[in-house]
């Protein structure tokens, strides 16, 4: 019997409570340390998990009717050792970071986190959708921290919590239409059930919605951009790196387990979709130039990196691939691993910034290598991760994730021959784009001179941030330079998952793929050259001490900081390029001085750009609703006697109803 | 283990001389003297001997950079199938893994001029990140259309099989994809037409730009680096496209090799005499059009090469 | 098949597709009529091999015909009529030039999965490459959807029709005789006609924007 994980979640109970009562200069310390020992308990109870020990409960009177069944296997085990990870680190860095946080949100972290813990492990309908609702209530909640001190947050609470509970209703539809076509609601019963093709395709496509809401995936990304940057940084990292994972677990859990599979096309949409989030999402981060919000889009484009993969694992599946399922499924659950490994350290440097200059805008930023340099150099290693660039760890699963894609092709019938080339497109312009994006982010935001007065000021932050950070880019470092020590597990859940579950040998084609490439080998190689080169030029040419020297000026007197390129013109050459795609709007407004039209007292330019999705698809359904809204106005005329009229007739027409049918 | 050794000292030490070579090519064709192939190597000489700088504000980034640049390139050097196709290096003969090294190394130069504070670097850095991201689908797909009768992105596989059969070579697929992957080395050399190497006007430059303010022996770094990249990426297409002594001995290859390669530059430079430097704006419908170019040879491979 | 007729036709297919994305690619209208000079040559080249292979004496002089109707006189009229217009370049697309080479890309895509229906009939070398007509059929649509100069018009109806024939001739093996003259010269008269009505357009309106066209609607 595995212990680790209902210890996991005795520790955030524990957290929780530490934050509650204790006097309040204490409390971020103990419920941070003690939910960090919950997080490596958890990371320790999913690796187990993963290694075949897995855990189950049943409580069959902590729910009426339905009871609560909790089962952590493979699958379960890998996100709950993610977010295990995650928590640990983000637990860390609350230490510092949330001393002066109101105590409600201190309370909430440790049951976020138990939530983010037990979704995986739900085993039953019911139990899944009173998990997933905790975790989104608790995250809203969360969101919604720092509402008093910024409006921005209010806008971005409102947009999720009606994001989440469409997803949440789409879920509810779907599993619940399931369990009832599979007569159960255990998921071993609809693992077995036979439902009919019609009933498959709706549950998929429902929960398909309901799942990418979550996940950020296009075209129901609109909240995570917002809602993602305005949480306070150690729970954006949480939501960024673990709860936006639920939604792929939800997808594969979903698809490939309960409903084992299915036609090609569902794979297709999935693969799609994934394709479309990757490009929106990198191109919106391109041109972002608020940190957190670019971080935000980065997470879209990579959960639609990783539901490529997932997507072709399910087509190849359906194929009849099973090896080369296997192997894209492996690179889209690494890409899961990688991306919350740097995900959560670049929030986290996030955050250090905030903490540190107290503005996000990167146009406002620079100059902080020499007043935040652990910061800056986590970040570049976070950027460098990100970027998809060897030595860094989601090159690995890109390359993967390409090798997949390519391998396909010889016999893959024609919707392979046209899909995968421009899959391999689409993950080769959002490699391109993100390397442009972080070098905007890292250059920009961190090195040069400051722009600012507020990052003139900046200091680093406290030891127990660093030393969160510290963990998360260790995490970066170890799954970047021996990703061999997770792919075999990683493996085995790949096995395990896809439906005819076939002996361990499937991971075969996959470790032959894995070792065709040495992360290590090319870090290696290129460190030695570095060293090599350093020592070389040391003993030949740079004898001399260097010598300080003025930056070329044009021989115009000393530049201000007022003349670096900034975030936004950094990023001007792309918005120009993607004009098309991404319809920037700008407005110049000229003012004249009043003597002579020819003569120029002040320009006021003023330049955004809007996400065009949002615009096109959620204005105009906006519009509907409020003037839907508007004219049930109509009914509502404030009398009481007309309301409880409504409640009785509601009542009677029902009864009338059941009367006639039943 | 002595091949790819080799191989290194050749792109190494031959690099500038290739770069002399073009130069020489073009002074000629335009009527010029030209300064003679060793000059680069005289420029290197002179850049070494002078004082290392530090210009003001800038820090680690702006010093790691050439040490980056100068080393992605000599491993892609050791890796790469230009004489040899056994490396010691070989689960880093991919060519994803070449294309993402090449790529570092742009970005630690990209980081080195942004580090510097100035517009110049800045501009430099932005524009050399556009032309980067909207090359690497190109080198991909067409990376994809040559690994499909492989069955393998490893270079030297790619090039074992090429050699074994050199007949493929005339194939719809390798030439939709050689005219690509000669476009996408032409805009990641920051040769004409994408970026003129020659320019010293602030605001055509891409590279130039991003390494206005290195000097003395960093410069020297960067300007052997970039005559590398240049040398290893004529050899990466001459290694796909034309193998022919590869499975010769080593110092017959090695001799087949720098022949080829400068034959490739002399008629790059020979080229560039005829083209004039595109309006930046107008560089992404190239790079549209090498995307086009390297997905219908992915295309073709299939509609064409399954008789 | 042989080999070498094999290859051979797989690069007159190539060439007879490179042409046609080139032409998507470029906007000097000079270098456009050039470009599809090139391509009726290919599609010569591309009848011819078929011919060489199956020794027919009537599928070489069809080749011939064609050659120098599509690379020779359709070129000269073309030639002849932007030397009057004294227009250079195709100006200001509906769709700009990056944009409409990604959409080629696609196009080509979907061209080869529409026809993987004919090559399953008859999965011969010459049907395998029927994508490449297929893919220039859709080019020529494009163009004309998108471009705006009255020779863009006629240059785009002209991929269709190379498409056509091209496609006639790798998946059936040609029509008759008596059939591809009697097309050939429907494109001549086409051609003619509409030259004439691009001279009258420029009398008109001084230009060849079709957009101006819209003017005639009230």
């Amino acid at each position: 019997m595995n212990l680790l994980f209902p210890g996991a979640l005795a520790l955030c109970a524990l957290a929780s409570l530490l934050a509650a009562l204790p006097p309040a200069r204490m409390r971020s310390a103990l419920a941070g340390t003690v939910l960090a020992g919950a997080g490596a308990t958890a990371l320790a109870a999913g690796v187990a998990a993963m290694t075949g020990r897995t855990w189950s409960a049943w409580l069959p009177d902590l729910l009426p009717l339905a009871g609560v069944r909790l089962e952590l296997d493979a699958l379960g085990g890998l996100f709950t050792a993610v977010t295990g990870g995650v928590t640990a680190a983000a637990a860390i860095y609350s230490i510092g970071y949330a001393r002066h946080a109101p105590r409600t949100a201190q309370i909430l972290v440790p049951l976020f986190a138990a939530a983010l813990l037990l979704v995986p492990a739900a085993a039953s309908v019911s139990t899944f959708l009173l998990l997933w609702e905790l975790m989104a209530i608790a995250s809203l909640l969360l969101v919604l921290a720092d509402h008093r001190a910024r409006p921005a947050v209010r806008s971005a609470g409102v947009w999720y919590a009606v994001l989440t509970h469409l997803g949440l209703v789409a879920i509810l539809g779907g599993l619940a239409a399931f369990a009832a076509a599979a007569g159960g609601e255990s998921f071993a019963e609809l693992r077995r059930a036979d439902v009919n093709e019609a009933t498959a395709i709706g549950v998929f496509l429902a929960t398909f919605a309901g799942f990418a809401s979550k996940a950020g995936i296009v075209p129901l990304h609109v909240w995570l951009p917002r809602a993602h940057p305005e949480a306070p940084s150690h729970v954006s990292a949480l939501m960024s790196a673990a709860m936006v994972n639920m939604g792929i677990y939800g997808i594969v859990r979903v698809g490939l387990d309960l409903l084992g599979g299915g036609p090609r096309w569902w794979w297709l949409v999935v693969l799609a979709a994934g394709a479309l989030s990757a490009l929106h999402g990198i191109l919106q981060a391109a041109v972002a130039s608020d940190l957190k919000r670019l971080l935000g889009h980065s997470t879209t484009e990579n959960m639609g990196l990783v539901l490529i993969g997932v997507g072709a694992a399910g087509f190849f599946e359906a194929s009849g691939e099973r090896a080369l399922a296997a192997l894209a499924l492996a690179a889209a659950l690494l890409h899961v691993i990688n991306h919350s490994a740097f995900k959560t350290l670049l929030f986290l440097a996030a955050g250090s910034v905030l903490h540190g200059t107290g503005t996000r805008d990167l146009d406002a930023l620079g100059g902080l290598r020499e007043r935040m340099p652990v910061t800056t150099a986590v970040f570049a290693l976070g950027a460098l991760c990100a970027s998809a660039l060897p030595p860094g760890n989601a090159f690995v699963s890109e390359w993967l994730m390409l090798q997949s894609l390519i391998r396909s092709l010889p016999d893959g019938g024609v919707s392979a021959a046209v899909v995968m080339p421009l899959a391999v497109a689409a993950v080769a312009l959002t490699a391109g784009l993100s390397a442009a994006t972080f070098v905007k982010a890292l250059g920009t935001g961190f090195l040069a001179r400051p722009r600012s007065a507020e990052a003139e000021r900046a200091h680093e932050a406290p030891p127990s941030m660093l030393a969160g950070m510290a963990l998360a880019g260790a995490a970066c470092a170890a799954l970047a330079l021996g990703p061999t020590l997770v792919l075999p597990g990683v493996a085995d859940v790949t096995g395990q998952v896809l439906p005819g579950r076939g002996p361990a040998t499937d991971g075969a084609y996959l470790r032959a793929a894995a070792s065709s490439l040495s992360p290590v080998l090319i870090a290696a190689a290129l460190a030695v050259t570095a060293a090599a080169l350093l020592a070389v030029l040391r003993a030949l040419a740079m004898r001399r001490a260097r010598r300080a020297a003025r930056l070329w000026d044009c021989g115009a007197g000393p530049m201000t900081a007022r003349m670096e390129y900034t975030a936004t013109s950094f990023a001007e050459p792309l918005q120009r390029v993607f004009d098309d795609v991404l319809a920037p709007e700008s407005d110049v407004e000229v003012t004249h001085v009043k003597e002579s039209a020819y003569l120029v007292d002040r320009v006021r330019f003023q330049a955004a750009v809007p996400d065009r999705i949002e615009h096109r698809l959620y204005a105009p359904a906006i519009a509907l609703a409020d003037r839907l809204g508007r004219a049930s106005r109509g009914l509502a005329n404030g009398s009481v006697h007309r309301y409880v009229g409504y409640g009785f007739a509601a009542f009677a027409v029902t009864l009338i109803v059941l009367a006639v049918t039943g | 283990m002595i091949g790819a050794a080799a191989q290194v000292v050749l792109i190494g030490v031959g690099s500038p001389f290739l770069v002399g070579l073009m130069r020489q090519v073009r002074a000629r064709l335009e009527g010029r003297a030209g300064a003679g192939i060793a000059q680069p190597m005289r420029d290197l000489r002179k850049l070494l001997r002078k004082e290392p700088i530090a210009p003001h504000g800038t820090g680690w980034p702006f010093r790691a950079a050439p040490l980056v640049l100068a080393a992605t390139a000599l491993v892609v050097a050791a890796v790469g199938p230009f004489a040899t196709t056994d490396s010691p290096l070989d689960p880093a003969a991919d060519l994803f893994a070449v294309t993402a090294l090449l790529a570092l190394g742009t970005v630690a130069l990209a980081l080195g001029g942004l580090d510097t504070g100035t517009a110049f670097g800045g501009m430099g850095a932005s524009r050399e990140m556009t032309v980067m991201a909207l090359v690497e689908p190109t080198i991909l797909l067409a990376a994809f259309a040559l690994s499909i009768r492989v069955g393998s992105t490893n270079l030297g596989q790619i090039a074992a099989s090429v050699a074994e059969d050199p007949l493929s070579v005339i194939s719809p697929v390798s030439l939709l994809a050689a005219v690509a992957l000669i476009i996408v080395t032409m805009a990641e050399t920051g040769r004409i037409p994408v970026d003129n190497p020659s320019t010293h006007l602030e605001l055509t430059m891409i590279h130039e730009a991003m390494v206005l303010e290195y000097a003395g022996p960093d410069l020297a770094l960067i300007e052997w680096a970039s005559a590398m990249r240049l040398t290893v990426l004529l050899g990466l297409f001459a290694g796909l496209f034309t193998p022919w002594g590869i499975t010769l001995a080593l110092p017959l290859a090695l001799a087949v090799f720098a022949v080829k390669v400068a034959v490739l530059g002399a008629l790059l430079a020979a080229a560039e005499v005829f083209m004039a430097k595109l309006r930046l704006f107008r560089v992404p419908e190239l790079l549209a059009g090498s995307f086009l170019l390297a997905l219908l040879a992915v295309a073709a491979s299939f509609f064409l090469e399954r008789a | 098949m042989s080999d070498v007729h094999v290859q051979l036709l797989d690069l007159a297919c190539g060439a007879f597709l490179l042409t046609g994305v080139l032409i998507l690619w470029r906007s000097e209208l000079a270098k456009i009529v050039t470009l599809f000079a090139l391509q009726g040559v290919a599609l010569a080249a591309l009848i011819a091999v078929l011919g060489a292979h199956e020794g027919s004496a009537e599928l070489l002089a069809v080749a011939a015909g064609i050659g120098a109707l599509r690379a020779g006189v359709l070129p000269s009229l073309l030639r002849r009529a932007l030397a009057a217009s004294g227009e250079r370049r195709e100006t200001k697309p509906i769709v700009n030039v990056a944009a409409s080479l990604v959409a080629a890309a696609v196009l080509a895509l979907l061209a080869y999965a529409v026809c993987q229906p004919v090559i399953r009939l008859a999965p011969t070398p010459a049907t395998q490459a029927a994508p490449a007509a297929m893919t220039v059929i859709f080019l020529g649509f494009f163009v004309l959807a998108t471009r705006r100069r009255a020779l863009s018009q006629v240059v785009g109806f002209l991929l269709i029709d190379n498409g056509i024939t091209a496609m006639a001739f790798l998946t059936a093996g040609g029509l008759s005789p008596v059939v591809e003259i009697g097309v050939s010269l429907d494109v001549l008269l086409a051609v003619l006609v509409l030259q004439v009505l691009t001279t009258r357009m420029r009398a008109a309106f001084g230009g060849t924007d079709l957009d101006e066209l819209r003017e005639l609607r009230d």
